[in-house]
């Protein structure tokens, strides 16, 4: 059962609601795109209905509120390492299905991996609540119907845009006591096909995976690929971070450590003081990466492959290299080295 | 035939004479260097009705028929009504007006001048990724300022400042630039806008030791490289539209030159103001006796100091923008020390 | 909430170089590791690394340090008293209890390889834990060699074959490690013994191709990766090959697990 809320009413109960939380959703910057006169959609705090983009993808995933791209771990002197503070309020996100399921990704790797909790990404993660925003066609990029995210029922809110307002359905008692109106039905709707469909191909030993590793396809997007990490930026579920010290004048002893996104695909990533390198083409970049989305990730934790379908990467690609025709590529190689071994 | 042509009346009305006697070749103004694939139909039916059956892409980016004879003027005149008609409303303008003065057109006439040359532009942030304006749009608006006109000028727009369109070389050539903002927070200190600025543009960036970047904003040319080059959206164009004016460049037989930066970070309304001074300079630069010759000689005649004096009077300049105090021509003369003549032969400026 | 990548400020104890860019930090620590794993090492405004552990007793541990970055390059600017920040142990070491003690073992290090099976060197040169200890360490020249007090003092109780790779040295072989592997008598250990391997990249990869010629079985052959890593607990992803992170599974792979690994 559902409840239809009208704008003014929504901004009002926005407002309410901005007292306790930071509310997070997919947000219009004008004019910001890459190419002149086109503009970016990434996720920033709202303060109004208006403000939040629901017919189109946004270009950067929602990841960015839990792990923003920078991020202060410790402020230092000398002689002690201090803690970066969060704010007190908790964390409203609006995200569709694929952001939703790649949060479940970001939980495994910053919550548990190694046993581990990571601090930083746990404190913000603790505080969130998720209003999920039906997203029932999807577009041309999108494929997650076949990785399986299009689906949740994660939220404690889903919320249809409509032209008048709001299609709600609130699932958590918290915030019922902000939508008590009118009821009416509302079939929450997700994508049921997309127009882009893939078939993961298994490896089915190390055998051929080591094989994969080498086989030719990957020398293509050594004259294609320009190394820039766009695609693991645009990513719903990368998480690779480098911590740089910074100092904040010259003389001073005072500074931060912080953390900055990082990208398996930029030249560098492997780099060890000493001089050690590892990948050192595009082409065994991309492979990383590809098996990393496809295979490595769903290897450790015997669950999912990491990729969501989000299709963020094929976006903003600025070369056109296309993830799903990439897996197509590796799923004729899988089977052309299959085909040697027997 | 009996050839009594006066080719300066039919190159004024855009017929530029051929050198097979009786002949000539129209050419149809299209600003800013955009327009509708149907009047493709317009040059192909005057090629293939009146002229010889060519078509030449104007080296001004006008189209072109060839072989047109002259008693057939006046019927191309007449067809070319709807071409002028359509094409100029697109830029608004006022097709009885020459100059300063009222005119009125006669639409059968065909083109009543062809001073204010053709504006050019390259293709512009239509389709160019490396394009940070709409060069249709700001030549379109710049035409009625400068058309028709006896008064000679040569204007190219292009979508930034490696200036395909080679406005370089115009009176005026005017690139869309950028204002960019930096967003530290953003930045995964990758480097490809430092790589990108050093590759393409004025080595501006760098990465300096806290993963972030550096830059000297004063030699930025504005082109937006960086922009294009980050993954991450850690630099944004500004959302309001910048300009860079080059002023005096031009082609020839006595004195090329490049042309020099005469206006930089100015935005759109202030171009318009100061291209709107334009006929008023170069009237006053003859005296309101048109000849044929080209803006950037109106300039040298008129010095650049008499020229920057008019032609921003009343342009209310955005405070972003950074005009030339002086200007330091460098010509590159076809023949050495070609420019030094007796002094009565110089030509003069001003009220004769 | 538990911080797990919080450093702590620990004061160096000694200095020692063993080499130009290679010096061993005595650090005064309660933290007690297992042979092979390692710390973070941090200087605030400069930077981490991680370090393997060179030794460790009562309330100390060893780094031995080479000058190949920002913040290794500043460790070298600290002296007794000054502080360094760590955190950890990390990662999976060698199973020196579980699987080594009581048998043959033979080490192979290259350069500063020798630092993450120091500690280990030391266990079986103090005590009687092993059956029999073959060491073959090989340096580039003589500026190069470090613990050359302890490669000496092991001679006395170890098999030890000590190379470089050009220089010619008393007392000293010419030529790479692998080319002293075929004289370790494996058949004498009688299966009753482990390989350990420690350089560079290509060292242990002909090392290990050397020794299983020799008949050593995969699963005998035991190495130590280094990786670029920021966070040690397995976030950051640098040090991440297929499914396994260096920082968490390794920085010990048995070679059957290495051997797949392919960056």
């Amino acid at each position: 059962m559902g409840c239809k809320v009208d704008y003014k009413k929504i901004n009002k109960i926005l407002t309410e609601l901005s007292k306790e939380y930071d509310i997070y959703a997919p947000k219009r910057f004008l004019k910001a795109g890459r190419y002149s006169d086109t503009d970016i959609i990434r996720y920033d705090i709202i303060e109004k209905a208006e403000d939040i983009v629901f017919d189109e993808k946004s270009d950067f995933p929602a990841k960015e509120v839990l792990g923003p791209i920078t991020q202060t771990l410790f402020y230092f002197t000398e002689d002690e390492y201090r803690e970066s503070k969060v704010s007190s309020k908790k964390i409203l996100i609006f995200m569709r299905p694929c952001d939703i399921n790649a949060m479940e990704h970001q939980n495994k790797i910053y919550l548990q991996n190694g046993g581990y909790a990571d601090l930083y990404y746990q404190r913000l993660q603790e505080k969130v609540k998720i209003v999920l925003m039906e997203c029932s066609k999807g577009w041309d990029t999108c494929f997650c119907v076949s990785m399986g995210t299009n689906k949740t029922d994660e939220y404690s809110i889903a919320v249809r845009s409509e032209n008048d307002g709001w299609l709600v359905d609130v699932k958590d008692d918290e915030f019922k006591k902000y939508f008590e109106g009118e009821e009416t039905s509302f079939d929450l709707q997700f994508v049921e096909e997309n127009e882009l469909e893939v078939k993961i191909p298994e490896i089915k030993n190390k055998a051929i995976l080591t094989k994969l590793k080498t086989h030719p396809m990957w020398k293509e997007f050594n004259s294609r690929c320009i190394s820039c990490g766009a695609c693991t930026i645009a990513c719903s579920t990368c998480t690779c971070f480098t911590t740089t010290d910074i100092v904040y004048d010259e003389n001073g002893n005072v500074g931060e450590r912080r953390r900055t996104a990082a990208s398996c695909q930029i030249d560098g990533f492997t780099d060890v003081a000493g001089g050690g390198k590892y990948r050192t083409t595009p082409g065994d970049r991309m492979r990383y990466k590809v098996l990393h989305k496809f295979h490595d990730y769903k290897a450790r934790f015997k669950d999912y492959h990491m990729c969501v379908g989000c299709g963020r990467c094929i976006d903003r690609c600025p070369e056109f290299i296309s993830i799903v025709t990439t897996v197509e590529k590796m799923a004729k190689a899988i089977e052309e080295i299959e085909k040697e071994e027997c | 035939m009996n050839k009594d042509i006066d080719v300066k009346k039919t190159r004024i009305n855009n017929f530029r004479q051929s050198k097979v006697p009786g002949e000539f070749m129209l050419q149809l103004r299209m600003p800013g260097n955009l327009i509708e694939a149907k009047y493709l139909d317009v040059i192909k039916h005057i090629a293939e009705t009146w002229g010889d059956g060519l078509f030449h892409v104007g080296t001004r980016q006008t189209l072109n028929a060839t072989g047109i004879k002259y008693e057939n003027i006046p019927a191309v005149n007449e067809y070319i009504e709807k071409y002028i008609t359509e094409i100029e409303a697109l830029s608004d303008v006022d097709m009885n007006k020459v100059g300063l003065d009222h005119q009125e057109w006669d639409p059968k006439s065909g083109y009543p001048t062809i001073g204010a040359r053709n504006i050019m532009a390259c293709i512009g942030n239509k389709h160019c990724i490396k394009g940070n304006c709409d060069t249709t749009g700001i030549a379109r608006k710049i035409e009625p300022l400068i058309f028709p006109s006896h008064y000679h000028i040569k204007i190219a727009c292009a979508g930034c400042p490696n200036d395909c369109v080679k406005a370089n070389f115009n009176d005026f050539g005017v690139m869309g630039v950028s204002k960019m903002t930096y967003h530290p927070e953003r930045c995964i200190g990758c480097g490809a806008c430092a790589r990108a600025c050093e590759h393409h543009a004025t080595r501006v960036l760098s990465l300096n030791d806290k993963g972030k970047i550096d830059k000297d904003t004063c030699c930025c040319v504005g082109c937006g490289e960086c922009v294009i080059a980050c993954p991450t959206g850690a630099w944004t164009r500004s959302t309001e539209k910048f300009y860079r004016v080059t002023l005096g460049g031009r082609t020839g037989k006595k004195d090329p030159r490049s042309g020099k930066l005469f206006l930089n970070w100015i935005k759109e309304e202030p171009l318009l103001q100061m291209f709107g001074n334009w006929t008023k300079f170069s009237a006053w630069v003859m005296d309101n006796k048109p000849q044929y010759l080209h803006g950037g000689h109106l300039i040298d005649m008129a010095g650049y100091h008499k020229f920057k004096e008019i032609i921003l009077e009343g342009v209310e300049l955005n405070p972003e923008c950074l005009v030339a105090e002086n200007i330091y021509w460098a010509e590159n003369e076809q023949r050495g020390n070609s420019h030094l003549i007796p002094l009565e032969k110089h030509a003069k400026a001003g009220p004769r | 909430m538990m911080n797990p990548i919080k450093p702590i400020p620990c004061e160096i104890l000694e200095v020692k170089k063993e080499t130009e860019l290679e010096w061993t930090f005595k650090v005064k620590t309660d933290v007690v590791p297992h042979h092979g794993q390692f710390m973070q090492l941090s200087i605030p405004k400069v930077g981490e690394a991680p370090i393997s552990i060179s030794a460790f007793g009562d309330g100390w541990m060893d780094f031995t340090i080479r000058a190949v970055g920002k913040v290794t390059d500043s460790i070298f600017n600290k002296k007794p008293g000054d502080t360094l920040f760590l955190r950890g142990p990390y990662g999976n070491g060698w199973p020196f209890n579980e699987q080594f003690k009581g048998k043959h073992l033979v080490f192979i290090t290259g350069g500063t390889g020798l630092a993450p099976v120091r500690s280990m060197l030391n266990k079986c040169y103090n005590g009687d834990v092993a059956k029999s200890v073959t060491l073959i360490s090989g340096f580039k020249n003589e500026e190069g060699i470090v613990f050359k007090e302890q490669l000496n003092e092991w001679k006395n109780k170890f098999t030890t074959f000590y190379t470089l790779d050009r220089d010619q040295i008393e007392g000293w072989n010419v030529g790479f490690v692998t080319e002293y592997v075929s004289k370790v008598d494996f058949e004498a250990f009688n299966g009753d013994y482990e390989v350990i391997l420690v350089g560079p990249p290509p060292m242990m990869k002909f090392t290990a191709q050397e020794a299983m010629k020799c008949g050593v079985p995969e699963e005998k052959i035991w190495v130590s990766y280094e990786r670029k890593m920021s966070c040690a607990i397995g976030k950051c992803g640098h040090c991440r090959i297929d499914e396994v992170y260096v920082c968490l599974d390794g920085p010990v792979f048995n070679y059957t697990v290495a051997k797949d690994l392919v960056d």
